[in-house]
């Protein structure tokens, strides 16, 4: 069977490291279809199998979601994995509610977006988290659930430590040793074999690239996979010459990393800090030229011996900062979302855009942009829990359009095609009796469907997060992924012009100069967010709850 | 009519309850007036734009207070200039002690030209099931035909049917959207508690054939079971499936009410929602009141007493 390579670079790479562009390819089985995605690109974070916020209907008007990350351990508080039991060609997607013409999944154990600290996986398993605690889960057994899954793209299991750095040189030869043992596994196709599924290779297996914050592991561990295949293992790994034939695309999960490299600099921080558990361990990761320069180097030393054609995967960047760098100088192809998704959880809206337009960053007439800090530099968002936007009845971000403004601008600005930005009146309305079509009849209600409507404006959405209206983190989810879909498409057409490298590190510089990189708009927004979070209180909840179980009747009251 | 206490079903867009069927929401002036306030809604232009909608001895003496407040509301009405576009209901009181009630009810009769519609209030605070219906149809017996009725805060699907069955043509209620939010889906066949671990590893949608986004897009109860209570979006899944549940049982009565059906819609509905658990006494009583019987023709099904309701608890696992 002819696999259609997942990834193509632009240009063929002339240098190891640097920006490149370039195109992840999926062929559906049989079909003959293609979905194709240029890169650099978005891969969307998930939590239990769905964008967290967004119903199946704000999912499929999400332009920007295409890369789907699906970590997969809550589903193992089941034995078997109630995915594990879904028919047809796409298990996963039928699930959880993915199109196949739409959407590309990528299935991995962990959550790399979760640093908690983890009891230590051992020779045959990694320990993972679902809603009965820890639990473990071998080679074997991920390779049982990823048959069954069929996901497009499948990470193989790796051995990253998440008990407390800084972490021994043992240690880290261990972690080597388990994840080549456990790569060897997902790859081999068992020559006897009882069931059909077992004789399949997935087609499509990314690999996280071990050895920690050490330059010598790392490099270590690519050498390991560039390896000759040892005879024993011959028979089941063929074609394969390497263990590394077998890898589609390498993986970096930064935030293992950001804490590898902080250990070493100052004692490990007790997670008893995050706020009982309602922070999570990335809320404080910042970064820094120096941070994003050491995470470059690490990066690159796993790279040097491997070939530059396969893309490479950016888990849980702490900035767009952080990701501009990382594509600058190791050269990145998807970068996850974590970061943009996790501040629409604060009340956030992002607001920025890459490059920065030519002349001063134009203020369009009644759309504010973000605050300028003491350092000079401008928010990346706006915090709207905060009080100024209670009378703000802008668009939620000045450096894009939005879909109804846009079309009397004659400007080139970029427009947010978010359905908060550019909502839309509904395709189709249901109705449920023979004379409702009268009810749409009015003369001041439009019914033209899919036709372009006011944006939500960040005073709607200030009262919406002060009065824990859970419509606050939809609208904010799909708004700040789109904000992030623009930046990474933004980095694409720099990319396309001449002289690209030149032109890419001058507006990196630009980027850096305009932007607060400190986030200290995400430390107030914290702040705020916390204290509405605690006066919601678990106690009510549960209260709540019990009166709900004993209910007898609605009231005009709002919980 | 889903409730929108504070300008917002919860976790639903505007434009997401607009493609449900629903262009009837209720607004609490009590809450927009605390968040965010008249100031804003002014400068966005009205309640409507705000939110991004298209459209439209005690109990004497609040009785009184409340037709005091419709004199005032009615002057204030007709001197705001928003006349044309705003319509005042006056809301008829009196708990439950009939005679206040028909004292109310001759009050705001008495000011029929100045009111479009009559709200049906002092109800659904959990007095007896039996003397609910009989406060309903008094009121409904005895208010002008040529205006719409509004029972306030009517929820359970049973109750909105006999409601409509004595006379009644709106309500509004939080619980179809509140109980989503604790993973109860309504269905033709009853409430289903998918927190329930039966509903794990059922790949069936809540309701086949329901034409709502969640069942439409295939949404197993196994994967609502999976995230219901942990992620926003389960809730906003089965909030979108009870909405449409609501509007289909209320879309259902006026098709039946038309086509001169609505006594075999109710015994239908009956039948399938309560089933084997029987049906609530209540509802056979209040429904007899108005010529329809629920038992005819069926002498084995079971009737509860009481304030009975049919229900999945959410303490079993």
């Amino acid at each position: 069977m002819a696999v259609h390579p997942l990834f193509a670079l632009a240009k063929p790479a002339t240098d190891k490291f640097g920006p490149r562009t370039g195109i992840l390819t999926i062929e559906r089985d049989g079909s003959g279809v293609h979905h194709q995605t240029e890169t650099p690109a978005l891969l969307t974070a998930t939590s239990r199998g769905i964008v967290p916020h967004l119903s199946r209907d704000h999912l499929h008007i999400s332009p920007a979601i295409q890369h789907v990350q699906l970590p997969f351990e809550s589903f193992i508080n089941k034995t078997p994995p109630v995915p594990t039991l879904v028919d047809g060609a796409h298990p996963l997607h039928k699930f959880l509610g993915y199109s196949p013409e739409r959407h590309i999944l990528t299935m991995t154990l962990r959550d790399p977006s979760d640093g908690r600290k983890m009891p230590p996986n051992g020779n045959d398993f990694v320990s993972a988290h679902c809603t009965r605690g820890v639990r473990k889960v071998t080679a074997s057994t991920w390779k049982t659930y990823v048959q069954k899954c069929k996901p497009d793209i499948v990470v193989a299991l790796s051995d990253t430590p998440f008990t407390l750095p800084p972490h021994s040189q043992k240690r880290l030869t261990k972690s080597i040793e388990r994840s080549i043992a456990w790569l060897s596994n997902i790859l081999k196709v068992l020559t006897v074999s009882s069931t059909p599924d077992a004789n399949t290779r997935p087609r499509h297996v990314l690999l996280h690239l071990a050895g920690g914050a050490i330059p010598d592991a790392r490099a270590e561990f690519a050498d390991r996979l560039t390896d000759p295949i040892e005879r024993r293992d011959a028979a089941e790994l063929a074609p394969l010459n390497t263990l590394d034939d077998g890898v589609a695309g390498y993986v970096f999960d930064l935030l293992p990393l950001r804490a590898a490299l902080e250990a070493e600099s100052q004692p490990a921080r007790d997670e008893g800090d995050l706020a009982g558990g309602l922070l999570r361990v990335s809320d404080r990761h910042r970064s820094s030229p120096e941070s994003s320069s050491s995470l470059a180097g690490l990066l690159q030393s796993s790279l040097q011996v491997l070939p530059p054609g396969k893309p490479r995967i950016l888990n849980s960047p702490a900035s767009p900062h952080e990701v501009l760098r990382l594509v600058r100088d190791v050269g990145v192809d998807l970068v996850d979302s974590f970061w943009a998704q996790r501040a629409a959880d604060m009340g956030i809206a992002l607001d920025f855009r890459f490059p920065i337009p030519d002349g001063s960053v134009s203020t369009p007439s009644g759309c504010a942009p973000p605050r300028k800090r003491k350092n000079g530099r401008l928010d990346l968002g706006h915090n709207l829990f905060d009080s100024p936007y209670i009378h703000d009845h802008g668009r939620l971000a000045s450096s894009l359009l939005d879909g109804q403004s846009a079309t009397t601008s004659d400007g080139d600005q970029p427009v947010c095609g978010c359905t908060a930005c550019s909502p839309r009146s509904p395709a189709a309305r249901l109705l449920h009796s023979t004379i409702d079509s009268q009810a749409w009849q009015d003369a001041a209600c439009p019914t033209s469907p899919n036709a372009a409507q006011p944006p939500v404006t960040r005073a709607y959405v200030h009262h919406l997060l002060h009065t824990h209206e859970m419509s606050a983190h939809g609208l904010l989810a799909m708004h700040n992924i789109s904000v992030f879909s623009a930046f990474l498409a933004g980095i694409r057409s720099v990319l396309a012009r001449d002289d690209s490298v030149a032109e890419f590190a001058r507006e990196v510089t630009r980027f850096e100069e305009a932007y607060d990189e400190e986030l200290g708009l995400w430390d107030e927004a914290e702040e705020m967010w916390l204290l509405v979070e605690r006066a919601r209180g678990k106690g009510r909840l549960a209260r709540e709850k019990e009166k709900q179980a004993h209910s007898t009747i609605g009231t005009a009251v709002d919980i | 009519m889903p409730v929108a206490t504070q300008a917002a079903i919860k976790g639903l867009t505007p434009q997401q309850v607009e493609a449900l069927g629903v262009n009837l929401i209720l607004n609490n002036t009590y809450h927009l007036n605390l968040r965010p306030g008249i100031e804003v809604l002014k400068e966005a232009g009205g309640a409507h734009k705000f939110q991004g909608l298209t459209v439209g001895p005690r109990v004497g003496e609040a009785m009184w207070r409340t037709v005091r407040w419709l004199d005032r509301c009615i002057e204030f009405h007709q001197s705001s200039g928003k006349d044309d576009v705003q319509n005042l209901f006056a809301i008829v009181q009196g708990g439950l002690d009939p005679d206040l009630r028909d004292q109310c009810l001759d009050e705001m009769i008495a000011r029929k030209d100045k009111v479009a519609g009559y709200a049906i209030g002092g109800l659904s605070g959990g007095e007896e099931k039996e003397i609910f219906w009989r406060v309903i149809k008094q009121c409904a017996d005895k208010l002008p035909e040529d205006r719409p009725r509004y029972s306030m805060g009517i929820g359970f699907a049973e109750d909105l049917l006999v409601c409509v069955a004595l006379g009644v043509d709106m309500a509004d209620c939080v619980f179809p959207t509140r109980t989503a939010r604790f993973g109860v889906a309504l269905t033709s066949n009853g409430p289903l508690n998918l927190r329930l671990s039966k509903h794990a590893t059922d790949m069936s949608p809540i309701e086949a054939g329901c034409p709502c986004p969640t069942c439409a897009s295939g949404t197993s109860r196994a994967i609502l079971h999976h995230n219901i209570t942990l992620e926003t979006a389960a809730a906003h899944a089965i909030t979108q499936h009870n909405l449409v549940f609501q509007a289909r049982v209320m879309g259902g009565a006026r098709d039946a009410i038309m086509n001169g059906t609505f006594p075999d819609y109710l015994k239908t509905f009956f039948a399938k929602f309560f089933g084997d658990a029987g049906y609530p006494e209540w509802c056979v009583n209040a429904l007899r009141s108005v010529g329809v019987d629920l038992l005819e023709g069926r002498p084995d099904v079971k009737v509860n007493p009481g304030d009975y309701a049919k229900w999945e608890y959410s303490d079993a696992v």
